[in-house]
């Protein structure tokens, strides 16, 4: 599924802010802004990834995908959010970065007339992880920051990372 | 006859466990029961905030749970009964928060005692009551990151 670029609705009645895409991890309910993604698909083409142990941070990050000549980091949402593994079933491709996100599924999409600020008592990683938090049909959804899953600096050093270990099983190949 | 100055103020004491807390009154604004005595969930999503555990909407606003229970007697309380909600600033705003507790709460007007040195930061002072001396709280304190750093 190809997602177009804006999603914003400017018909309805109620002025809607934006659509996002509510989907599922674990037992958890997350919503990203449609817009930060490119591509929802399945889990086919996917190639398993190991980073070196000494980048620890990046072990949240399972897998490769070839995507139009381009390389993707695949993250596991649940890895990211330290919650309980659920069965990943689907991958949404983001836009800021080379990178796509495994999900159990997606819910729906969703508009939404405003996003409130995360509170301030939370203090921890959870503010840069979501933009705010939204209600919907009574239920307190936070909506993720699609940067916060991988940084473009992330995925330089991660590309960087890569191609060394590379260099270096083809230099003991050779030698 | 004019009366002696004093120093006494409302204070809203609330029970966590065996034990008792005050609350400067001005800082709570409602009692409301607990999600397990009505339909009204706490929901919780994924963070790293000591101390809270998760959230309640509260007429129309998302409020914060901030469960004071391990920090003040330990795991083992019965079942919270109520949600305490007090008005507190963190980050230099002033926002909600829901603070379970475990009975029902009561006003009290007394002179609080400064509080002695071998007191944890987060108690401001002592409160004497007619049977009992409890702790007054200072919420700021115990949210600062400080504090668990």
């Amino acid at each position: 599924m190809r997602l177009s670029q804006s999603r914003r609705s400017f018909t309805s009645k109620s002025a809607a802010l934006e659509t996002v895409i509510l989907f599922r991890a674990g037992a958890v309910i997350f919503a990203i802004a449609a817009d930060a993604v490119e591509e929802i698909r399945d889990l086919t083409g996917l190639q398993k990834l190991s980073v070196p142990a000494e980048h620890q941070k990046f072990t949240r990050v399972t897998h490769t995908l070839d995507r139009e000549g381009k390389r993707h980091f695949v993250i596991d949402i649940c890895a990211h959010f330290g919650v309980q593994s659920g069965r990943a079933s689907r991958l949404m491709v983001l836009r800021h970065a080379p990178a796509a996100v495994m999900v159990d599924a997606i819910e729906r999409m969703q508009e939404i007339d405003s996003i409130q600020a995360l509170p301030a008592a939370f203090r921890g990683e959870e503010r840069n992880w979501y933009r705010g938090l939204i209600v919907v049909k009574g239920r307190v959804i936070p909506v993720v920051r699609p940067e916060a899953f991988l940084t473009k600096a992330e995925a330089v050093l991660l590309q960087a990372t890569l191609r060394g270990s590379e260099a270096g099983r083809s230099a003991a190949v050779t030698a | 006859m004019s009366s002696l100055p004093t120093t006494r103020r409302n204070f809203v004491v609330f029970p966590v466990g065996g034990k008792r807390f005050a609350l400067p009154a001005e800082q709570v604004n409602e009692l409301a029961a607990h999600p397990r005595f009505n339909e009204q969930e706490q929901q919780t999503f994924p963070h790293t905030t000591p101390l809270l555990t998760g959230v309640v909407v509260r007429r129309g606003q998302i409020v914060p749970v901030v469960d004071l229970t391990s920090l003040l007697v330990g795991s083992d309380v019965p079942a919270k009964r109520f949600y305490l909600v007090v008005s507190m600033s963190t980050a230099g705003e002033v926002n909600r928060a829901a603070i379970p507790v475990t009975g029902e709460c009561e006003l009290a007007y007394a002179e609080p005692l400064p509080a002695t040195a071998d007191l944890p930061p987060h108690v401001t002072g002592l409160l004497p009551l007619r049977d009992d001396v409890v702790q007054v709280l200072d919420l700021e304190s115990v949210m600062s990151m400080e504090l668990w750093a």
